[in-house]
């Protein structure tokens, strides 16, 4: 053993879960393989709302090798309905019940509805091929304004309608008066395109129902292990500890792989009625159609001004498109109206908010789930700069809030305490030097080139300020299982199950510092609901906090009661033990110091310790958050557009973040370039489209739904601002989400910006080559 | 996305694969690199019953030149050929468009004979091909050798002039003229993709004029197309940005470009108005370096 010299926090620690990734031997779901173990696939919809008015499985059932064709009717009797995985996210709204596959309807192209299992996926597909399902077309529903007609056919006929949930106007401060004084108001009606999150790992799961004791294990790629058990054991009406879920390594999500998916659930159910298992690994087909999509929201948004620059009063209207089968979206709003004023001084707020279900994918989350409020909130401001005909930077400084000065609050009622939006714009303005820039893009103008300059900023709830009522952000409390070992390792249970966060390195570099052991001998154990503690999992960006948090606080816990048994062993007080080099002595005595390992055998050895501290030398800690507080920060684009093709070249882009302590520096920057890369996507290449007539899906091949490769991601300058420890311990803060949240509206600030000569105005986030020349007018929009 | 079963050969020869393929009829087709055929087989678009591996037979898979041309054989990997010095000196307009095809990957697997037989009117080598009139040598075991050219080569979407049982085995390419210059420049939504709309243009000088203009475009139609309009108006004209972006104006108008999630046909117009007039003026740039 070393001696540790340096804290492993804050430093740039290798992955240790990159030796066993970069070189192929890692094991995802996929490479799961069990004995007898079946293949699946779906027959799914190729109509976007039509009636199922037939299903013939004869000829399938015939192939050779296929083991089982269950329909959606024979598997409903397997199953429990309900809204599955997606009902966590709906307590309180109206939620129709809806069948593991599709039974009486089909809701989308590609909703499933008959299950083939096979002896290989390649047979279930042929199989798949020979089912016969007989539609009864209805109109499709997939616009918003189609959604609205009350004389449009209804998805769900329990719910009589295709609108969800209407929620009344809610007003913070005097609204009316605000308008009334206003020098002006600015208005804009906003369009949040539809994208999606595309895991490099598509989802899947193996399932294995054990006939002999009645138990099911399921191998899944999923964020939360606890979770999925629940979902398993809701759906297929077993005893949760009948069920135990494993996750191995996991190729990213972004908010998708949460619970167990209606496809998950049929496996599970297959399984247990075949006795074998089922493995069920989504092609990329699929997971563009059917996996689920995001972000597909309006927005009618006033701005009452001083000629000043102060933004007086708000008034927003919001139409979120849920998809089909409703889950997240229907809660969506809430959140977003909760944090639409931001880091910013607005004087007042009125909010309304409808969701719709359409005949689309089913909204689920994806990285930074209420990211629109970013959006348009920092669109809303460049616009008024825009109206007043001042620099965008200037009209934020004008609004956002300073530290330790009124208001306190967020005008929605969170605390503003530790917000540092304003240190990451001034922080910016330095870096990119704003005057200077507009003199370049004067010269470049006069020569008919066309650069812009973009920034916007935003502050996220990662896991938020202490509340009242106790931290630990809206998911509570996480728990965490520390153990020495007999070899003088320490083993860490944690129920955060990464997909890209690094964990295994991160939480190991804090339990390391905090016991006192080298980072290698720290084992972090996921992805088991036998031995991981309960808990939500990974998502929302709250890990850094909450189990960095009781990561320290944790291995503070077992390395008290190490010292408690070794002062027994010494015949000493526990406040004079000492550890060092990985053994333990009395302070002062380092001669006769005791190795660790020693030390946890004898905790198992009956005698050598009073029997209160016999057996493993283990604690259970729990963390509420602490303080909590804000991760934010500030991005800035500069971009040429070529006004004659429409394209975007990004020349620099950055990024001043604040995600409180550092736990490793290169996997924040990570996590920070991957958001920002999506959020170009988002802006220049990914949309998920439908066929507004026949709700045909248009981007189900990676030919036409269009991710950013290394290619169209330009460098990215990352600045990290550690400006406010709130909590005597733990000032981590979340950094997964940011980038995916503030990058889409700081590449439109550019992009207007560039266009500005042209008048035009930017209010959709997409803007592809043919959109931008469309909106200088130098084409005409096609009929 | 797996593919229907088929059957797979991999012929060492020629006249094996020649066999197979009159054996087979129309339920064959060669397997020439895959990049664009295993994806079909995947979605289950295609779904031929056998599959004949060109990739073994070796006499496909030279480069040499021959009486002024270069002749490139069919197996020639898109990679292999972007790094012969031959095709950079023979034919440099093959070889400004080979680096525009996909990715090093993809190149290192694509042939040229595969994509020219594929059709794909988004893809660069056919209206290279059709740029240069090249000449496309088809064989087949009970007909023989045969030559057709480019411009007779591409009939429609994914569709050529090749026989079931004919297999393309080479590409024959004539050097250019003196104080000739050539471009090709496209418009991608991504580096690597393929384009929305692609020109390649060979300008000829002579005493300062133009005495020989080409254009060949991507992606406005079912197949390349010559934009002979353009090509007519700069005959004898002087090498100006007017005289090119006029030309370009006009041949844009009879266009009408297929539309798709990526771009209006509107756009698709506009951007080969845009993309010939870049290509000629930096075609003609080219003529005049190398007089």
């Amino acid at each position: 053993m070393q001696n540790i010299a340096e804290r492993y926090t804050g430093a740039s620690v290798k992955r240790s879960e990159d030796p066993r990734i970069l070189t192929g031997t890692g094991c995802y779901v996929d490479d799961v393989r069990l004995p007898g173990m079946l293949h699946a696939a779906f027959v799914r919809s190729p109509s976007a709302h039509a009636r199922i008015t037939g299903v013939d499985v004869t000829e399938a059932r015939k192939l050779p090798g296929v083991i089982a064709v269950l329909t959606g009717e024979e598997l409903d009797a397997l199953t429990v309905r309900g809204p599955g995985a997606a009902g966590m996210f709906s307590a309180g709204l109206p939620m129709p019940s809806f069948s593991v596959l599709a039974t009486d309807k089909v809701r989308l192209v590609g909703d499933p509805v008959v299950l083939v299992v096979a002896e290989s996926r390649y047979l279930a597909e042929d199989a798949c091929e020979l089912v016969v399902v007989d539609y009864e077309e209805l109109p499709a529903v997939i616009t918003q304004e189609q959604a609205l007609d009350p004389a449009g056919p209804p998805i769900f006929e329990d719910l009589g309608s295709n609108v969800l949930v209407r929620s009344p106007v809610a007003t913070f401060g005097d609204v009316e008066g605000a308008f009334a004084r206003a020098d002006r108001v600015v208005r804009a009606e906003l369009r949040q395109h539809r994208h999606q999150n595309v895991p490099m790992e598509c989802r899947g799961v193996v399932c294995s129902f054990d006939l002999g004791s009645g138990e099911l294990t399921v191998y899944s790629a999923t964020q939360g292990v606890h979770i999925a058990r629940t979902g398993f054991a809701t759906q297929l009406d077993m005893p949760l500890e009948k069920v135990r879920v494993l996750a191995g390594d996991i190729g990213g999500s972004f908010g998708l792989k949460l619970g167990a998916a209606r496809e998950d659930i049929a496996c599970a159910a297959a399984s247990r009625r075949l006795g074998r298992p089922i493995r069920w690994i989504e092609d990329r087909s699929e997971n563009l159609t059917a996996s689920g999509q995001a972000r597909d929201e309006s927005f009618e948004v006033e701005a009452a001004i001083s000629n000043e620059g102060h933004i007086l009063g708000l008034r927003v209207k919001m139409i979120i498109d849920t998809g089909a089968y409703p889950g997240l979206g229907g809660m969506l709003p809430e959140a977003v109206k909760g944090m639409i004023p931001g880091p910013y001084k607005i004087g007042a707020l009125s909010f309304e908010s409808t969701a719709v279900i359409t005949n689309k994918a089913s909204y689920v989350a994806y990285r930074g789930p209420w990211a629109s409020e970013t959006w348009v909130r920092e669109r809303m401001i460049d616009l008024i700069a825009k109206e007043l005909a001042m620099e965008p930077l200037e009209v934020r400084l004008r609004n956002v809030v300073t530290r330790g000065e009124p208001p306190l609050q967020m005008l929605t009622g969170r605390s503003l305490v530790g917000v540092t939006s304003r240190e990451s714009l001034d922080r910016i303005a330095a870096l990119v030097d704003v005057e200077a820039f507009r003199r370049r893009q004067a010269e470049a103008r006069a020569q008919g080139r066309y650069l812009g300059l973009g920034l916007a900023t935003y502050i996220e709830a990662a896991p938020g300020p202490r509340t009242p009522g106790g931290g630990g952000g809206i998911m509570g409390p996480e728990q965490m299982r520390l153990r020495l070992e007999e070899d003088g390792t320490v083993t860490v249970f944690t129920s955060q199950m990464p997909h890209g966060q690094s964990h295994q390195t991160t939480l190991a570099q804090i339990a390391a510092d905090e016991f006192g052991v080298p980072f290698d001998q720290v084992r972090v154990v996921v992805g088991d609901t036998d031995v991981v503690p309960m808990g939500f999992g990974t998502g929302g960006s709250r890990s850094a906090t909450m189990a960095g948090g009781v990561s320290l606080h944790g291995a503070r816990a077992l390395r008290a009661k190490v010292f408690e048994v070794a002062a027994h062993l010494f015949e000493a007080s526990p406040e004079d033990m000492d550890l060092a080099a990985g053994a333990v002595s009395v302070r002062g005595v380092p001669a006769r110091a005791v190795p660790l390992g020693e030390i946890a055998r004898a905790a198992h050895e009956p005698g050598r310790v009073p029997r209160d501290l016999e057996g493993d030398l283990e604690v259970t800690a729990e963390y509420d958050g602490g303080e909590g507080g804000w991760a934010g920060g500030t991005h800035a684009a500069i971009v040429e557009v070529d006004v004659e093709t429409g394209q975007v070249r990004i020349e620099r882009y950055l990024v001043a973040e604040d995600c409180g302590v550092l736990i490793n520096p290169a996997i924040v920057e990570g996590q920070v370039r991957g958001g920002v890369a999506q959020g170009i996507g988002a802006v220049l290449l990914e949309r998920s489209a439908y066929d507004p007539d026949s709700g045909q899906y248009l981007s189900s091949t990676f030919m036409d739904y269009l991710i950013p490769t290394a290619c169209e991601i330009p460098r990215i300058e990352i600045e990290h601002l550690e400006t406010v420890p709130l909590d005597a311990d733990v000032n981590f803060r979340g950094v997964g989400e940011g980038g995916m949240i503030i990058a889409p509206p700081t590449l439109c600030n550019a992009i207007e910006d560039a266009l500005s000569p042209m008048g035009v105005r930017v209010t959709e986030q997409h803007l592809p080559p043919c959109r931008i020349l469309e909106l200088i007018g130098a084409i005409a929009l096609d009929p | 996305m797996k593919p229907p079963p088929f059957d797979y050969s991999a012929p060492t020869t020629l006249d094996e694969a020649l066999a197979l393929l009159l054996e087979h009829g129309e339920d064959a087709r060669p397997l020439a690199g895959g990049q664009s055929l295993v994806p079909l087989l995947s979605f289950r678009l295609a779904r031929p019953s056998h599959l004949v591996d060109l990739a073994g037979i070796s006499e496909l898979g030279s480069i040499v030149v021959d009486d002024g041309h270069l002749v490139i054989g069919a197996m020639v990997r898109e990679r292999a050929a972007e790094r012969h010095d031959d095709v950079r000196l023979l034919a440099p307009l093959l070889a400004q468009a080979l680096p525009l095809i996909g990715h090093p990957a993809i190149r290192s697997r694509g042939t040229i004979g595969g994509s020219l037989a594929h059709a794909d009117p988004a893809a660069e080598l056919p209206a290279v091909a059709l740029l240069l009139d090249a000449e496309l040598v088809a064989q087949s075991r009970d007909r023989g050798k045969r030559t057709i050219k480019a411009a007779d080569f591409f009939s429609g979407f994914f569709t050529t002039a090749l026989q079931p049982d004919e297999i393309l085995t080479e590409v024959r390419i004539r050097r250019p003229a003196l104080r000739t210059g050539s471009a090709i420049e496209e418009v991608a939504r991504r580096h690597g993709d393929f384009a929305m709309v692609g020109a390649a243009a060979m300008v000829r000088l002579e005493d300062g004029k133009i005495a020989d203009a080409r254009v060949a475009l991507t992606g406005v139609s079912d197949i390349p197309v010559r934009a002979t309009e353009a090509e007519a108006i700069l005959e004898g004209a002087e090498p100006t940005d007017e005289a090119f972006a006029t030309a370009a104006e006009e041949a844009a108008k009879s266009l009408s470009p297929p539309a798709d999630l990526h771009g209006s046909s509107s756009y698709r117009r506009h951007l080969a108005t845009v993309l010939m007039r870049r290509t000629f003026k930096l075609a003609a740039q080219r003529a005049k370096e190398a007089a």
